[in-house]
């Protein structure tokens, strides 16, 4: 367990290095740059061209990759060009507010995706499974952004039950039912999509499991259904669990749409804004930061996987 | 089989303990949520406690040191800015009526010599910055060595970067004596005290002792409101400054919260989570009037114009581009698709900005007249051009729809447009090298004279950022002469002469001008919106807490 684990941990190295140049490399080759958006339609000729040396953009792009690089070994990600303030603690702030939305989305999403899917293959035929296909094919296809700005307008607006946005109550008291008033309508928006693709998992691993051979044996046995569906439950997990751990893991990558609509000050919307900004250390923290969640994440799945199913503990 | 049934209660486990926590949730949920607690309660405590809580536009908190803070556009020279800290000068921005005056502030009264390049300030006395620290000639010179001076310990260059067009005539500052400093501008600078006013002083002993990144998370200044608290990327909160030199806030306090979406700003008002919002969506305005909110909207120097490439065919021939500027109707524009939130520009100057003569309005919607001026310049049957332009940004507005509603205008007189959407930043990039992205004809852009300068680098020949290359000696003559004559009224005359050469010389497609829309709850009161980008929030009050005018 520890040495697959450990190899796990040593493939992660090279993702993050290839997402790292891929996205240094990215943003620089689009149009824009960070010293034309600080500056503004107002800023002088000579003011940027100082700034652009400041802040090193004059020297060749692999030479700023390797330097650049050699920082992030250190822990150091830079400065946030924009904000004036250190990339790192800017993005991991970020980070732990989309880390809130993301859990919370992401109980929505597997607590409502397993139920159902499994509503769905055992009551096959009839409209409980109807209904519960419907609902799956709805999230996945709904716009997380249209359905966001439904629920404000109605859910928030019309009848006041939730606020609009923001994640604290900006007069009133921030403890933790302050929070949960304002994860809930970004959370379902966020979970929408994931809560879809998790129904149809388990709906479609149920089944499979459901007309395996042992299913046929246990009923033989007379054990009630309502074991033998447990044990086909056990059986359907681990696809379950991988598909549900992807899901998380773009989650944690920041729900963009998600956040801009319910300013919800996660990582998500930080990134957006550094892209319109062109202020490259926070999108490469930023990035760095979400691709790690996402190993780690599916480092988290694997370790799981190992502990549910002997077989591929090796 | 026995491993399997060894582990079985391993996943067993995890899913009961995530059923545990989601139960825990949801309880925890009932318990506040139910009933809409939450929300009930930010109207009560706004009203309550006097607290003006304004929904933004931007995407984050602006930056809180000094001039720092445009750094999420004007809004944060609007609501930090000025909110937090004082200039040398401001904009009075007490009659809603008229183009605010510069008047002034943190100096008393200023004299230039001769010929308007020394200029002698002489401070206000007995000002305090928040920390209880004295405004001073040291002060002063201490903050304006941060911004120009970069053989200072504190010379801070992205701060110099971002003072931008309104530091740039400052050539160097000195102390004279406790009370007054003088400041030489690179030649004659008649509107150094226009500049001045976005130049913002915090109090050097926090400058000092906090750094530049503890100052930025903690800002200490002269202003109206003072710092109290700042979370990242949801909401600052001010208190008022008893102690201000115009007189104490009304308001007790006030809270900026970042909130880009539009349809999300307008929720926010409506359930009472804000009383102020920024730019509400023109399809919104008349049922939020009609619910019981005030839209204010006032004309402010502010352009959204197509700027035409006029180095090249066919933009190179005056008669095309006064055709274009005869082909459009500005008013179904204004009050159709912007339902009046804009006002139709046709002239080179916006309403609120001193060149603005109403006899200078020159272009009608006459498609007759503009097809005639086309015949005539040899493109009777017409031509192609390609349109660039920014989908979103800074006081863009609805930039598809409009775009859309001028192409077919265009159409109706034989011209055809292409529309090639740009992102923001990338617009920007050429744009201030003066280049129009994709070597387009035309550019659509939203410009505001913030700076009496912007005449120069937008119609100047020698301009950095004239993207069109418009060029004209005489316009030329008029902005040098200006930067000659102190008298502001005697300036505005020059300029109106440059400005209806400009105007006649059709340099841009003249659209319109953004009225600033902005929306405010029932019980916020005493607010008069000016004829600028800017607000003065002393005089604003935020209901008496007794009824609940928010539903």
């Amino acid at each position: 367990m520890i040495r697959f684990l450990l190899r796990r941990i040593g493939l992660a190295v090279p993702t993050l290095l290839g997402v790292s140049i891929v996205i240094f490399v990215t943003i620089r080759i689009v149009p824009g740059d960070p010293v034309a958006s600080l500056l503004g339609p107002t800023g002088s000729a000579e003011a940027r061209e100082r700034l652009t040396k400041d802040l090193g953009l004059d020297a060749p792009i692999p030479v700023q990759y390797v330097k650049w690089l050699g920082n992030v070994v250190q822990g150091d990600l830079g400065r946030s060009i924009a904000k004036q303030t250190d990339a790192l603690p800017y993005v991991w702030e970020a980070f732990r507010n989309t880390l809130t939305l993301s859990i919370f989305a992401a109980l929505v999403a597997i607590l409502g995706g397993i139920a159902l899917g499994v509503l769905a293959a055992t009551r096959r035929g009839r409209v409980a499974s109807g209904f519960s296909t419907a609902v799956s094919l709805f999230s996945i296809s709904a716009p997380q952004y249209s359905v966001g700005l439904i629920l404000i307008v109605y859910l928030s607006a019309g009848r006041g039950w939730f606020p609009s946005g923001g994640m604290r109550n900006p007069t009133g008291d921030s403890g933790f039912g302050d929070l949960l008033n304002h994860l809930w309508l970004p959370g379902i928006s966020a979970a929408l999509v994931p809560l879809g693709i998790i129904a149809r998992m388990v709906r479609s691993s149920m089944l499979d499991a459901l007309s395996a051979d042992f299913v046929e044996s246990l009923r033989a046995r007379g054990i009630p259904e309502w074991k033998v569906r447990w044990h086909a439950f056990h059986n359907a997990l681990p696809s379950v669990l991988t598909i549900a751990g992807l899901q998380v893991g773009y989650l944690l990558g920041g729900v963009i749409f998600v956040e801009i609509v319910f300013s919800w000050p996660g990582l998500g919307l930080v990134v957006f804004q550094s892209i319109s900004q062109r202020d490259l250390p926070v999108i490469q923290a930023g990035v760095l930061v979400s691709a790690l969640a996402f190993v780690v994440i599916n480092l988290i799945v694997d370790a799981l996987h190992g502990l549910m199913d002997p077989r591929i503990r090796r | 089989m026995p491993a399997r049934l060894a582990h079985r209660t391993r996943p067993r486990s995890v899913v009961l303990g995530a059923l545990a926590l989601a139960a825990s949730l949801a309880l925890a949920a009932c318990g506040t949520g139910g009933g809409g607690g939450g929300t009930d309660a930010a109207t009560d405590s706004g009203a309550a406690s006097n607290t003006l809580v304004i929904g933004m536009t931007a995407t984050n908190i602006p930056l809180l040191d000094t001039t720092l803070s445009q750094n999420e556009g004007y809004e944060g020279i609007r609501f930090v800015g000025n909110q937090m800290f004082d200039a040398l000068t401001r904009f009075d921005l007490s009659d809603p009526g008229k183009i605010p005056d510069v008047v002034p502030a943190l100096a008393e009264s200023w004299e230039p010599n001769e010929d308007l390049s020394v200029w002698t300030f002489k401070l206000r006395p007995g000002v305090t910055f928040h920390d209880g620290e004295p405004w001073n000639a040291d002060a002063a010179m201490f903050n304006l060595d941060r911004i120009i001076n970069d053989a200072s310990p504190q010379y801070y260059p992205e701060l110099n970067a971002q003072a931008g067009l309104a530091i740039s005539g400052v050539q160097s500052a000195r102390k004279v004596d406790d009370m007054t400093v003088e400041i030489t501008t690179k030649g004659p600078w008649s509107h150094l005290p226009a500049d001045l006013t976005t130049i913002f002083f915090g109090s050097p002993k926090a400058i000092q002792e906090l750094g530049n990144d503890g100052f930025g998370k903690a800002p200490v200044g002269t202003g109206p409101f003072k710092f109290k608290e700042f979370v990242q990327g949801q909401r600052l909160v001010m208190d008022k400054n008893a102690e201000y030199w115009r007189g104490a806030p009304k308001v007790d306090s006030v809270i900026l919260r970042p909130i880009p979406d539009p349809t999300a700003r307008v929720a926010a008002l409506r359930s009472g989570e804000v009383n102020w919002i920024e730019v509400p969506l023109p399809d919104d305005v008349e049922s939020l009037e009609s619910e019981g909110f005030t839209v204010h909207l006032n004309s402010y120097d502010h352009e959204w114009p197509w700027v035409l490439d006029t180095s090249k065919p066919p933009f190179d021939d005056k008669r095309v581009r006064q055709a274009l500027n005869y082909a459009i109707d500005r008013d179904s524009l204004a009050n159709d698709i912007l339902q009046g939130t804009a006002s139709p520009l046709p002239q080179a100057a916006a309403e609120a900005n001193f060149a603005f003569r109403k006899e200078n309005d020159t272009y009608t919607h006459d498609p007759e007249k503009a097809k005639a001026l086309l015949a005539e310049a040899g493109y009777a049957d017409g031509f192609t051009f390609r349109l660039s332009f920014p989908t979103s940004g800074s006081g863009n507005m609805v930039p598809i729809p409009m775009n859309e509603a001028l192409q077919a205008d265009l159409a109706e007189v034989g011209i055809k447009v292409e529309l090639e959407p740009i992102e923001w930043a990338a617009m920007l990039q050429d744009f201030f090298v003066g280049n129009i992205p994709g070597g387009a004809e035309a550019i659509n852009i939203s410009l505001s004279y913030q700076q009496e300068g912007f005449w120069t680098s937008w119609y100047g020949t020698d301009a950095a950022t004239n993207a069109g290359k418009y060029s004209n000696p005489e316009v030329d003559a008029l902005f040098k002469e200006a930067k000659t004559i102190e008298d502001p009224a005697a300036r505005s005359e020059v300029y109106a002469e440059a400005s209806k050469l400009i105007t006649d010389d059709a340099a841009w497609l003249f659209i319109v001008s953004d009225m600033n829309p902005r929306a405010t709850a029932p019980s916020v009161k005493g607010f008069n919106m000016p004829k600028s980008w800017f607000v003065d929030l002393t005089g604003v009050s935020v209901g008496d807490g007794t009824a609940s005018t928010d539903q």
